[in-house]
């Protein structure tokens, strides 16, 4: 019986079973079958005033989203009934969930983030009015599904190769691929929607018009090497996130800051492939506000005296071009009438 | 077969190569950083390899270039120097007779006379063709150099010294890529009465007839002097 087993053959036929009696996807997330309602395309809830709201989740992208493992309930805590009442409160992220960090063993929860945004220049600050204060970004609306969704590890995936020599073990290698994800592991792909994410708000001007905050940043991130750069894929460069730091981000003038004056060279010096032994002076350098003569005299009339320079010069020699031009063609002309 | 006049010496024309491979070559792996959407510039990156292939090669250029650039200084003092040439030998060096010819080439350009400045062996657009690229080295090298070491330089120059680097580099580049396009392609290549090309660039001599018509001043201090050495 044994011999029989080890068959090749034989070993081939048994794994196939195996692998057709394994359920395609696990919906170990779903234990307490939520989707038996939620999964039902089209389930919309009529408001008060006649309004829809939609309510559908579906299994298949929950199934391939960051959270794939940790059940509604985990999150949504205030539901204790089935069914459970109409309004249910909104996921506060900083809550513990059921699952355990990997290697500590203590429950996992999104309090340290939560917490530094809501001391950061994103979090609700009291000077400011509720109005202002609804209008910056919370945990979701940056972490949208679309962006940490599975699809986008998998390029994080190709990344850590690095550790899969020796990590073979494909558990082990999904705990570095989510903890990777968190980490600033880069690929190329998620600096660039780390840029395009900030943009959406910081280079709009109808969003950006009730707070102290400076719309030329992103277009001056664009014109200068990092950001041209990363649209040329080079995905080692620095992104926003990298300067002024995914959850703590504050404004220059806080001591805390990433990039006060005090702590700038630290920043730009602390990976080993950006600017190791950046100096005081380099870090000096306005990096990416564009030029004016008030904040940068030198830099705005260097540019400017380029711009007249080229345009002088261009004008100058496409006007001799075209007199030049137009004396040949004139003499070819004459030369023509007299025949 | 008419006459064939030297115009450049094989070193001469070796400078001018050596000069013009790697300018296309910095145009090529520069021009798509600088215009980061431009889908001239991703076929450009597709084909050599990326933005980190195109900046070595960018570098190498720049090496060679650079000593091109290093190499013509040090022959041209050397000819000053060593063999002694004489102020009146050095005709790249602008002069009044520039002003007047350029004068003398407007009025010829508009119709008010059929006199055609007489040019000696550089015309002013020649010379202003060699000034410029002079002018270009000191401002792309200078500050190509800054961004390839910003560091380093950092340690010797205040910050705002690599933003102008980066701005000057940037923006000296289209002067220079046009200036060669546009200028120096219509004087030595699309201008009519040069059309298809001027060859000098690889042969060296120019006939009896471009002589007569590009260099006639020259070609008449040539025929002098001959006729004195008889």
């Amino acid at each position: 019986m044994l011999k029989m087993i080890l068959r090749p053959r034989f070993t081939f036929l048994l794994s196939l079973i195996f692998m057709l009696a394994q359920p395609l996807h696990s919906d170990q997330a779903d234990s307490e079958n939520c989707s038996l309602c939620h999964d039902l395309a089209s389930l919309v809830l009529m408001g008060d005033t006649g309004s829809f709201r939609n309510l559908e989740i579906s299994s298949n992208s929950y199934r391939h989203s960051t959270h794939r493992n940790v059940i509604c309930r985990d999150c949504h805590t205030d539901i204790n009934t089935f069914p459970h009442p109409t309004t249910v409160q909104k996921v506060d992220c900083a809550k513990n969930c059921h699952i355990t960090k990997p290697f500590a063993l203590t429950g996992y929860s999104h309090v340290d983030q939560s917490e530094a945004h809501a001391i950061s220049a994103h979090g609700k600050n009291p000077k400011y009015s509720d109005q202002k204060n609804a209008s910056k970004p919370d945990c979701k609306y940056c972490h949208d599904n679309t962006f940490r969704n599975v699809i986008e590890d998998e390029v994080l995936a190709a990344n850590s190769k690095h550790c899969g020599r020796c990590h073979e073990d494909a558990g082990l290698a999904g705990v570095i691929l989510h903890v990777s994800s968190h980490s600033g592991h880069r690929s190329a792909s998620a600096s660039v929607k780390v840029v395009e994410l900030c943009s959406s708000c910081h280079a709009d001007e109808s969003r950006m018009k009730n707070f102290d905050v400076n719309l030329t940043q992103v277009s001056g991130y664009e014109n200068q090497f990092h950001g041209k750069a990363l649209k040329r894929g080079m995905d080692n460069v620095a992104n926003c996130m990298d300067c002024h730091r995914n959850h703590l981000n504050l404004p220059a003038d806080d001591p805390n800051s990433s990039i006060h004056p005090n702590n700038i060279q630290m920043t730009c010096s602390a990976n080993t492939y950006c600017h190791s032994n950046a100096t005081a002076k380099f870090t000096a350098a306005a990096i990416h506000s564009k030029p004016t003569p008030s904040n940068n005299p030198i830099a705005f009339y260097v540019e400017w005296g380029f711009i007249l320079l080229t345009a002088g010069t261009m004008a100058m020699l496409f006007a001799h071009i075209f007199l030049d031009f137009g004396r040949w063609v004139g003499d070819a002309w004459m030369r023509r009438r007299k025949q | 077969m008419s006459r064939e006049y030297t115009r450049f010496s094989v070193n001469q024309r070796l400078q001018h190569f050596f000069m013009f491979v790697p300018f296309i070559i910095l145009v090529i792996t520069g021009f798509p950083i600088k215009y980061p959407e431009s889908s001239f510039g991703s076929f450009v990156f597709a084909a050599i390899g990326g933005i980190e292939t195109a900046r070595s090669v960018h570098r190498f250029a720049a090496a060679i270039m650079i000593l091109d650039f290093v190499f013509h200084v040090a022959y041209v003092a050397y000819n000053i120097l060593v063999n002694r040439a004489p102020l009146s030998k050095l005709y790249l060096l602008p002069g009044k007779k520039d002003a007047q010819d350029i004068l003398k080439n407007l009025k010829y350009f508009l119709f008010l006379s059929d006199e055609r400045p007489r040019f000696h062996k550089f015309s002013y657009i020649e010379k202003f063709d060699y000034w410029a690229v002079f002018w270009g080295m000191f401002i792309m090298a200078g500050s190509g150099i800054i961004l390839w070491f910003p560091v380093e330089f950092s340690r010797i120059v205040p910050g705002v010294v690599i933003q102008i680097a980066y701005i000057a580099h940037s923006d000296e580049a289209l002067l220079a890529f046009l200036a060669i396009i546009i200028w120096h392609f219509y004087n030595v290549h699309f201008n009519p009465r040069v059309w298809p090309a001027n060859k000098v660039w690889y042969k060296g001599t120019l006939t009896e007839e471009e002589m007569e018509h590009e260099h006639p001043m020259e070609l008449e201090e040539i025929k002098e002097k001959e006729k004195e050495e008889r």
